[in-house]
């Protein structure tokens, strides 16, 4: 009964969240200076079609339609929250219109996906290693070095070690692609290889500055423990190391590196912005990006929207498994 | 079992901080030996010097400990110096520690924290055989059996003590140090524990060497006791008599510093309670 009721709980601040996330979402472009309809006018104009004042004003007033922004704010928000709640329908693009912004959505998705999990998956495996092994034995030469190696690319922002990868790998030396191109018919062998090559710096961009913060964090869990009467107590037992280190140290440390783990996840969907622009990769963090430039409303919304509800998602689900994990929250 | 010569224990790489200075005492075979004094009088440090505890920058600096141990289970004669004795931990000796919140893993189940560090001899049979044995040792603590299936966050103060009590004599070691096992604890919880203790010691016929400042805990238990002041032994004999006789100055004010009840010294009045 508790447990339901704590799970019901959960539930009800996750739908919140999300509601109250739409709201601002809703708001906020529309108080920015670029109006679609008049980018769209633009657009028409400048491929050189001559159209006289009338013309324009029914165009204006035929986008204004499609697009859904007649009426009062406060209509066009009611008729968004039933449309995403209802149908979970973003509406078209407006800059790649007619198209729907939740196929260009779930084209994006597997990309920025496919990218972000693996690195962080493989950033966290290899970062909390490192960490774990170098807070346990500060002293010998391997941590030192890992550990300096952490402490001097955790500082670097993501985007310039990507200016940098880029530089050195697709400029000076010609190993990899400078952007992205996709080569290979669907599910062939061609492909695989091609997206893995394509996506190896950026993804490398991520891993390198990743794995330097899972380090530190880690590394600072692991020391703390070590001093913890527990330890001092199974030392005292006679227990071998590497008894001590997995069963003592290693569960204790690496119940926070979970709970990060699960955010960053959730922070996944919002794509890696300035990694994705750099390398010209299909993801999530390009198409927001040229949401922003042309105005594109729908598909910000749409794009932002399903980062919100991704982290409000992540977030819920660590409460709801932590409690499998950590016996102090289980047993209350 | 133990002789403790002349040893001068203490803190520190480069400089030396004496901690314990010149002590000499011996550890008899099935006795409860006391070691009583204020904070920062050496009886920690002392403790750990005859447990072999050589982390943190403990070292000797003079003077031997050596332990000599009668195997169990094969009669062999183990003789060792303290700092040596880490393969004996958790098989010869065992531990006590303070009790506190962070002493048992607090992830890991009570039953695994029994096995967790047992000798080869104490672990005969299935792992359900093995159950069963630490389930009815434990009730002799008044523990269930569930005990064995929580988590330490789950257990009163006054348990996870008796757990660390059980936990160290279901080793059935030949010599088990206690490092004020009692002292966070209200007096009856307390009293109870001590009178466990006597027990385990009475039918295991081991030595049993227990660290305490408060002085009504070694009335009640210890068949010698010795009372350390800055850093040294200043008197050491029977319980009884050092009670009845105190001979140095610093004991008489520790004898006289013990609450009392109409007029009298309070350790009478426990004598009738014990």
């Amino acid at each position: 009964m508790a447990l339901l009721r704590y799970i019901a709980g959960r539930l009800v601040v996750y739908v919140l969240v999300i509601i109250f996330a739409l709201t601002v979402l809703f708001f906020v472009p529309r108080l920015g200076p670029t109006d679609p309809v008049e980018a769209m006018l633009a657009k028409v104009a400048s491929q050189g079609a001559y159209m006289d004042a009338a013309q324009v004003d029914a165009l204006r007033q035929s986008l204004s339609d499609t697009f859904g922004l007649n009426g009062s704010l406060l209509e066009q928000y009611w008729a968004f929250i039933k449309r995403i709640v209802v149908t979970a329908d973003f509406g078209p693009s407006l800059s790649m219109y007619p198209t729907p912004v939740m196929s260009l959505i779930l084209n994006a998705l597997p990309w920025t996906f496919g990218l972000l999990l693996t690195s962080t998956l493989i950033a966290w495996v290899l970062g909390n290693f490192v960490g774990l092994m170098s807070g346990w034995k500060p002293g010998s030469t391997t941590s030192r070095i890992m550990e300096g190696v952490a402490i001097c690319l955790y500082p670097i922002p993501y985007y310039i070690l990507a200016l940098v990868l880029s530089i050195l790998f697709s400029y000076v030396w010609k190993i990899f692609p400078l952007t992205t191109t996709i080569r290979g018919a669907p599910w062939s062998w061609d492909l695989v290889t091609s997206v893995v090559w394509n996506s190896f710096l950026p993804a490398m961009s991520i891993v390198i500055v990743v794995f330097g913060w899972w380090v530190i964090s880690v590394k600072a869990q692991t020391t703390a423990l070590k001093e913890e009467e527990f330890v001092r107590y199974a030392r005292l037992k006679g227990l071998s190391d590497g008894r001590i280190l997995s069963r003592y140290v290693l569960p204790n440390a690496i119940l926070p590196q979970i709970t990060f783990l699960a955010l960053q996840i959730g922070l996944m969907f919002n794509g890696s912005l300035i990694t994705e622009i750099l390398f010209d990769y299909p993801g999530l963090g390009l198409l927001i990006y040229s949401a922003v430039l042309q105005g594109d409303f729908n598909l910000l919304m749409g794009t932002i929207s399903l980062s919100v509800i991704a982290v409000a998602t992540a977030t819920m689900v660590i409460d709801l498994i932590y409690p499998l994990l950590d016996p102090r929250i289980r047993h209350r | 079992m133990i002789t403790v010569d002349n040893v001068t224990v203490g803190y520190g790489t480069a400089g030396f901080i004496k901690a314990v200075d010149q002590v000499s005492l011996t550890i008899n075979d099935n006795e409860i030996l006391g070691i009583a004094g204020e904070s920062g009088s050496g009886k920690s440090t002392l403790m750990r010097a005859v447990y072999g505890d050589f982390s943190t920058g403990l070292r000797i600096l003079s003077g031997t400990v050596t332990g000599r141990f009668v195997d169990a289970t094969s009669g062999q004669v183990i003789e060792a110096q303290s700092k040596n004795f880490a393969p004996l931990w958790w098989d010869q000796l065992s531990y006590i520690p303070q009790g506190s919140m962070s002493v048992l893993n607090p992830l890991m189940k009570i039953e695994q924290q029994v096995v967790d560090g047992l000798p080869a001899r104490e672990r005969k049979g299935g792992s359900h055989a093995l159950r069963q044995r630490i389930a009815g040792f434990f009730s002799g603590f008044g523990l269930e059996e569930t005990v064995l299936d929580a988590y330490p966050h789950q257990l009163s103060g006054g348990m996870r003590q008796r757990v660390l009590v059980a936990i160290a004599a279901f080793v059935n070691p030949r010599l088990i140090l206690a490092d004020e096992p009692t002292t966070a604890l209200d007096v009856v919880v307390q009293k109870k524990i001590l009178l466990m203790m006597v027990e385990i010691q009475r039918r295991q016929r081991n030595s049993l060497v227990l660290v305490s400042h408060d002085l009504g805990v070694h009335y009640q238990i210890t068949d010698r006791l010795v009372i350390m002041y800055r850093g040294q032994i200043v008197e050491q004999g029977p319980t009884a008599e050092i009670f009845a006789n105190p001979q140095h100055d610093y004991t008489k004010n520790l004898i006289a510093s013990l609450p009392r009840l109409h007029g009298k010294r309070a350790v009478e009045s426990m004598g009738v309670l014990a």
